[in-house]
């Protein structure tokens, strides 16, 4: 039975830009249906139409079809009942979306009793009630609860549980399990699933991840710039894309599934010397008043020359303090750093010093859009920092150098005068990466360099950074919290918990062998589509 | 952003509606650009020298001579006011980019260096907020004389204060941004990032919250002319043509008081919708 039907969907906004260009979409009783897509798709404004949120001013034409009444058509108290008791819509962020000065028990019960006109002993048990069906701990305590007190994860429970409330007929996801880390999103997806099962909820979950889309889902929509350009089950679309974009979707989307007859890469390309040493680097942050924080606790790792090395942990494993540490942005309590056999020592002052420190070691930062100076072009930032390291060379061959190293990560001279909010997160990115090598480092710290990224852009920066590495021999250390990518980059890897490197191993190792169960339970918790037979 | 996303289109609609040029913008721009030209090109554009005593038309009303009448001692009120818009006009733009240098390079030293240096200048500041600028400026008048120079320079340390203080959090907000990191990892100094860098990202915000301070100094300024501590007689002045003019109120010639009165209101009104504009384009503006 068709629960929602989307036909034709169009919408215009007042300037007369079209963002959606008929959409045809279908959700049954009791199926999963996936929208996925890369950022500036329209998948959200597909998801947010279903419940009738448009953007102001908007021009819509086709149909949006919940159990045969039209959302685009509905008038405010009948769209209000409609998303009272039809459908609900659990999103991206889950801090953004409660009130951080009213406690849960408010969250939830607010709309059953203002709504609905309940009494507050009944919207207190049916409160309750869905706490405990999105598997909370302690539905009573939680009720009292601000959200300040709970977790990302738990939080999106509690967000799941408001939409569950009115028991809904249809439940729209948008990136539910995005801002969290990979075990959280694998419990909350097992939450979902159990109840999209138990109330037969129709379920739209919109998502960029392929791999997660086809785990979870029935059936798969590719959405491409305001079309849907494939869709079909799942394990079609991804296994045997039709369309071109789906291929390269599918193709630009790391996996951490290793191939049956794939070869362990050989373990440290003839042993050369080691670039980076580190030893029992240890770091505690103390807040006051609060319990003291281990970001390191005796950490040693070893990078040999030409090497790169995954390490990956989920948020506050303490990955990125350990690459700023060595970078010398923050200091260490104890243990010693060293690079090229030269230890180095807490952050340099002295002129010589901090460029023998630059040449040493560079970083890409995460997130390309604040990493780069918003008043400096592109070609600018490479030359600020080839200016600094070669203060003899003349303007005119500084410019020269500039350009070169910009082209061989992939931008054009055009772009190289472009101001960074001209530039795409992609090309950003590239201009960090530039501008890192520049200096021509002896090893590049990489801490989450791609995360901010669209798949797509993302298997282009990760291209360009294996095209670097054959090129210039550059060793580099990896950080990211996904298994996925790691893998594409890094023939070695150390998993990090609390501050503690719980195992080092060649990346195929510990993805097919596991011998910590933290990464056991890391590995179990990506969504992958199984290869051979069976279901999800 | 090589191509606009639908998620950002709608943000950008939300945001910024329409910028239009407001009446009230344009009137404020012809309105100042009027005065300052007529400062500048003064003794060409005056009908008469503003210090010119005729006795003969004491106290005239608005006539064809004299269009908008003379004073007690029967000078010319319009060429009173075309000269007078050179003091009201060069003196707060001195003590705004004056106390905007000073509160720049005190705001920068506090937020970028922390600790202990950015303790002791809040103290400071705190001290220099606790007195109204008036009164700074009275004192600098009671120990070094009256005239318009010992107000100026107390002024400008009056207000650099305000400037700090914004410089200070905005120099906080860019220092934790990931770019400066950036920098620090290529090797680069800290002075050199903080001032070559960092400095010209918070400037334009810093300028135009303190174009709104120019209104609030020409009155202050105007004030402390009509108390006669600054600018001296026979020197035009706004502020001053208003104290000499007080007698003739009670004989019923307001207008000699008045005239100067309106062109204060109207240039600080004129000076505040140009600063709030400006800054509300610069800081509403989003940041790369």
């Amino acid at each position: 039975m068709t629960l929602l039907e989307i036909s034709g969907l169009t919408l215009d906004l007042p300037n007369g830009k079209r963002l959606l260009h008929g959409i045809d979409l279908t959700v049954s009783v009791g199926e999963t249906v996936a929208l996925v897509g890369e950022s500036g798709s329209g998948k959200s404004l597909t998801a947010q139409s279903v419940l009738g949120l448009l953007p102001s001013g908007a021009q819509t034409s086709g149909q949006v079809l919940v159990e045969g009444s039209d959302v685009l058509t509905m008038k405010p108290p009948e769209l209000l009942a409609y998303r009272r008791s039809t459908a609900a819509m659990v999103f991206q962020d889950p801090r953004a979306g409660i009130n951080p000065m009213r406690t849960i028990g408010d969250h939830l019960t607010e709309a059953l009793r203002l709504g609905e006109g309940w009494s507050v002993a009944r919207a207190r048990e049916r409160a309750i009630e869905v706490l405990a069906a999105v598997d909370m701990p302690r539905p009573h305590d939680h009720l009292r609860q601000y959200p300040h007190e709970l977790s990302g994860g738990m939080l999106q429970r509690v967000m799941i549980a408001g939409a569950l409330a009115g028991s809904p007929r249809l439940l729209v996801c948008d990136e539910p399990t995005t801002a969290l880390d990979v075990t959280t999103q694998a419990q909350i997806l097992r939450v979902l699933a159990e109840q999209r099962d138990k109330r037969s909820m129709g379920l739209l979950f919109i998502t960029h991840d392929l791999n997660l889309a086809a785990s979870l889902c029935d059936r798969v929509y590719v959405m491409n710039d305001g079309r849907v350009g494939e869709e079909g089950p799942a394990r079609q679309v991804f296994l045997n894309p039709e369309t071109a974009y789906a291929r390269r979707l599918v193709a630009a989307t790391p996996t951490i599934t290793v191939q049956p007859n794939e070869v362990p890469a050989p373990a440290a390309t003839a042993p050369g010397p080691a670039v980076l040493e580190v030893r029992d680097l240890t770091k505690t942050y103390r807040a006051r008043g609060r319990e003291p924080v281990h970001a390191a606790k005796n950490v040693t790792v070893d990078i040999r020359r030409g090497d790169a090395l995954g390490v990956v942990g989920e948020s506050g494993s303490g990955k990125s303090t350990l690459a700023r540490m060595i970078v010398g942005l923050e200091r260490a309590d104890a243990g010693t750093i060293a690079i090229d056999g030269h230890t180095l020592k807490g952050q340099p002052r002295k002129r010589v010093d901090r460029l023998d420190r630059a040449r040493r070691v560079q970083m890409v930062f995460q997130d390309p859009y604040l990493s780069l100076d918003p008043r400096m072009t592109a070609s600018q930032a490479v030359e600020d920092a080839l200016h600094l390291h070669h203060p003899r060379l003349r303007m005119a061959d500084i410019r020269t150098q500039a350009l070169t190293l910009l082209s061989s990560v992939g931008l054009a001279t055009t772009q190289a005068e472009a101001l960074p909010r001209t530039l795409s997160g992609g090309q950003r990115q590239r201009v960090a990466i530039a501008r890192a090598l520049a200096i021509e480092p002896s090893l590049l710290v990489m801490d989450e360099a791609t995360s901010a990224l669209d798949v797509s852009v993302q298997a282009q920066v990760l291209d360009v950074i294996s095209e670097i590495r054959r090129e210039r021999g550059l060793t580099i250390l990896f950080i990211s919290h996904d298994l996925a990518v790691v893998r594409r980059v890094c023939e070695r890897s150390v998993v990090m918990r609390a501050g503690e490197i719980v195992e080092s191993a060649p990346t195929i190792d510990l993805l097919t062998r596991p011998q910590h169960e933290y990464t056991r339970l890391l590995v179990d918790s990506v969504p992958r589509v199984m290869l051979v037979g069976g279901n999800t | 952003m090589s191509r606009p996303t639908p998620t950002m289109a709608l943000k950008v609609m939300r945001s910024t509606g329409h910028r239009r040029v407001t009446v009230s913008w344009t009137i404020s721009i012809v309105v100042l650009g009027l005065f300052t030209l007529a400062a500048i090109f003064a003794p060409l554009v005056a009908p008469y020298n503003p210090d010119q005593l005729d006795f003969g038309a004491i106290y005239a009303n608005p006539n064809l001579a004299h269009w908008l009448g003379t004073d007690s001692l029967g000078r010319d009120t319009l060429s009173r006011i075309i000269y007078g818009a050179r003091t009201a006009l060069l003196a707060p733009l001195i003590v705004v980019i004056a106390s905007t240098i000073l509160g720049i390079l005190l705001g920068l030293l506090a937020g970028w260096r922390g600790g202990w240096i950015d303790a002791a200048i809040g103290r400071l500041l705190d001290v220099l907020l606790s007195f109204p600028a008036l009164l700074i400026a009275i004192l600098a008048v009671a120990l070094f004389g009256k005239g318009l120079v010992a107000p100026v320079i107390a002024m400008s340390i009056a207000y650099a204060p305000f400037v700090a203080r914004l410089t200070r959090s905005l120099v906080i907000s860019e220092r934790a941004r990931p770019y400066v990191s950036a920098y620090r990892v290529q090797g680069f100094s800290g002075g050199w990032i903080a001032l070559r860098r960092v400095l010209p990202n918070v400037v334009p915000t810093v300028g135009a919250q303190s174009t709104l301070n120019f209104g609030y100094v020409l009155a202050e300024l105007a004030g402390l002319s009509f108390l006669g501590l600054g600018v001296q007689a026979p020197t035009a002045d706004w502020g001053a043509m208003i104290n000499e003019s007080q007698a003739g109120l009670v004989g019923g010639h307001f207008l000699p008081a008045l005239i100067p009165a309106i062109a204060v209101v109207i240039v600080v009104v004129a000076v505040n919708v140009i600063g709030e504009e400006i800054s509300e384009r610069i800081g509403g503006g989003t940041p790369a």
